[in-house]
């Protein structure tokens, strides 16, 4: 296979070239957390330091925040007007195998009998270069779902740490597109050994696990089990940061933000931990923590992989790691009743 | 008396209070599943606390989960959570005779945030943190490294008015008097006041830009309680769930004075945050509003009634004067 590799010194050239093209992003701080932002086109300290960002890639796709269309009214009536489409290609650069394969997770729902414009048109309009990881957080659990700290499922072109180089592998045609630049030499066969151990050691490196042999059939045999779940939901304080925040979470409310006569129909996320999700105008039937923590799990594990085949989950370990109160979904999987 | 030891008579009074029926719950921290974690333990079952633990890393405010239980509760307790907890039965959403406070005097909480901000590295990278006195001893691969207590503790914490509960039945371990120098626990806000008006909007725009409308930080606040917050209501709707940030502004301002007089500077609404929004700036901001202008403490003093639920003639001198 023509594998190329890169010398770390030289990586700020391959988003500078990508730049032209693409509006680049990459892991930063910037805004005061670590989310996926415009590359100024300087700083690429971001591999120093970087394990995963906090805000997942999917808001590059489903943005926490967006505009569907605005309207306004005039003496004919009502008149929508679209957003205008975005003419520039975008490319993440960095994107962590488990948020790449999210996507893959995320595209199940919205590429499905309904074709989610918004969601599509970004998808379709993005290219993703994906790092592997060599470092994991403790709360990253990637390989019990079949992922590894460096697989390329759903990336265009993959780099992976090799020591000095990064070895980059074209995974897509798009992938293929990306590799013009000069700095690029050929990978030799010592690299691509290079890259098995790299591999191999990020594994090792992933030291949580949760074991998913019959999941949803588990979770189908226990879910009437009020007392299982009650025990599981009880510190959990219904915040929205596991669903916000989680790189399959897709959920979302529409609103319209109006003065007068004219407004904008805006689409944010939602979270099912939230009791306001399922409030109908005669009941809730979610009004009790513990009946919307089954929803969430059983959403992930039962359901998902009842409709797609997939389970909704890809082991980033953001819902354990940013929950206030360390409610550790592991933990909750690893205990649910066999139900026998 | 030393921590394993004060940890070994929480376990033993837990244990025996479950056994006797004197509590139908233990509200109090275990191990959490990451590293220098605790999570809440709430329960009912005697074998379960032998799994309680008192440490550097006991961050919730456990008095949050009082109103959702039914039945007597024996509930571990900070200083700062005894006077949420003083606040909540003052305002009556917990009975004084329903709870067996089990009071720990504390020190001071390790802020992790800050320590990974000494060392540059990420907290999975560190192998031990532990506590000696007015320093904080981090070990990174093999080697230790001592920090000020100044340096890594919680601003709260480090501003803290009461480390040892006033109210409580069982007191666990010697009380802890409050440190001399609140003044370090100040520093963001002082930062803050120092900017000109326009300076702090800019500040609190780019801060609030990045919330992503959780509401981490109410929930997990002892003294939002509301059944339903006004952020819920659709008629009138006060607050689209859109997270602009000129709406979450609104819905922060609207927090800090709805929990005026009940907010004890515990910290757990920034801690809770995911996205780093600096929101004891806030609420301390308030809460020392609160004590100039009304002379008031949440949770200092049991009998003094709920600062929004009564009037001083005097006051009106003060407030317009």
């Amino acid at each position: 296979m023509a594998d190329k590799k890169i010398n770390k010194r030289d990586i700020a050239k391959l988003p500078n070239e990508w730049c032209r093209e693409f509006s680049v992003l990459v892991p930063s701080r910037e805004s005061g957390t670590v989310a996926m932002t415009r590359w100024d086109g300087k700083d690429i300290g971001f591999l120093d330091w970087y394990r995963n960002t906090v805000v997942p890639p999917r808001d590059s796709f489903l943005p926490l925040i967006e505009e569907m269309f605005s309207f306004y009214k005039d003496k004919d009536g009502y008149n929508i007007e679209l957003p205008p489409p975005k003419e520039q290609k975008q490319l993440i650069f960095g994107i962590r195998p488990c948020d790449a394969r999210a996507l893959a997770i995320l595209d199940m729902t919205f590429n499905d009998g309904y074709q989610d414009p918004y969601y599509l048109g970004r998808r379709q309009n993005t290219v993703l270069v994906g790092i592997g990881c060599t470092k994991a957080y403790d709360s990253c659990f990637c390989t019990s779902l079949g992922n590894s700290p460096t697989d390329t499922t759903g990336v265009d072109l993959m780099l992976t740490d090799i020591g000095e180089d990064f070895l980059v592998e074209a995974i897509t045609d798009a992938g293929k597109e990306l590799l013009t630049t000069s700095s690029l030499s050929k990978a030799t066969e010592a690299d691509q050994a290079r890259a098995k151990v790299s591999e191999e050691t990020a594994r090792q490196k992933v030291t949580r696990n949760i074991d998913i042999r019959d999941i949803a059939q588990k979770l189908r045999a226990s879910f009437e089990d009020q007392d299982f779940w009650q025990k599981v939901a009880a510190k959990c304080i219904s915040c929205g940061i596991c669903t916000l925040l989680c790189p399959t979470c897709y959920c979302f409310d529409i609103n319209d933000e109006m003065s007068k006569a004219q407004g904008v129909r805006c689409r944010s996320l939602d979270s099912c931990s939230f009791p306001i999700y399922t409030r109908m105008p005669m009941e809730n039937p979610r009004t009790e923590k513990w009946r919307r923590v089954r929803n969430k799990v059983c959403h992930k594990y039962e359901f998902y992989p009842m409709l797609f085949d997939a389970i909704a989950c890809t082991g980033c370990g953001r819902c354990i790691r940013l929950c206030p109160v360390n409610w550790d979904i592991i933990q909750i999987i690893e205990s649910v009743p066999t139900g026998a | 008396m030393i921590n394993s030891a004060r940890q070994q008579r929480l376990i033993d009074e837990a244990k025996a209070l479950l056994k006797q029926g004197k509590v139908r719950w233990i509200i109090g921290f275990e191990a959490g599943s990451l590293k220098f974690t605790t999570t809440p333990l709430i329960t009912a079952d005697a074998g379960d606390t032998s799994r309680l633990v008192i440490n550097s890393f006991i961050v919730n405010n456990l008095s949050n989960f009082l109103p959702e239980l039914e039945g007597r509760i024996g509930i571990v307790a900070k200083g700062c959570d005894s006077r949420s907890i003083v606040s909540l039965i003052q305002d009556s959403k917990v009975r004084r005779e329903d709870v067996v406070i089990l009071a720990v005097p504390c020190s001071g909480l390790i802020d992790l945030a800050k320590v990974e901000q000494l060392i540059g590295k990420d907290r999975d990278e560190i192998d031990a943190i532990s506590r000696k006195d007015d320093k904080v001893i981090v070990t990174l691969a093999g080697a230790k490294r001592e920090f000020s207590i100044s340096e890594a503790l919680y601003d709260n914490c480090l501003a803290c008015e009461l480390p040892t509960p006033q109210e409580y039945d069982i007191l666990l371990g010697e009380p802890i008097l409050p440190s001399n120098e609140p003044a370090a626990g100040q520093k963001k806000l002082d930062e803050l006041k120092k900017m000109s008006p326009e300076a702090r909007w800019q500040f609190w725009k780019k801060e609030l830009e990045r919330c992503i409308r959780c509401y981490a930080c109410r929930n997990a606040c002892p003294a939002c309680y509301c059944q339903r917050c006004f952020v819920e209501e659709t008629e009138p709707q006060w607050l689209l769930p859109i997270p602009h940030w000129q709406d979450n502004l609104m819905f922060q301002i609207t927090m800090d004075i709805h929990v005026a007089g009940r907010c004890t500077d515990c910290g757990e609404c920034q801690r809770a945050c995911p996205v780093n929004i600096p929101l004891r700036s806030l609420t301390k901001e308030m809460y020392d509003i609160v004590a100039d202008l009304f002379h008031f403490k949440a949770g200092m003093d049991k009998e003094a009634l709920p600062l929004m639920t009564h009037y001083e003639q005097e006051e009106a001198e003060d407030l317009i004067g």
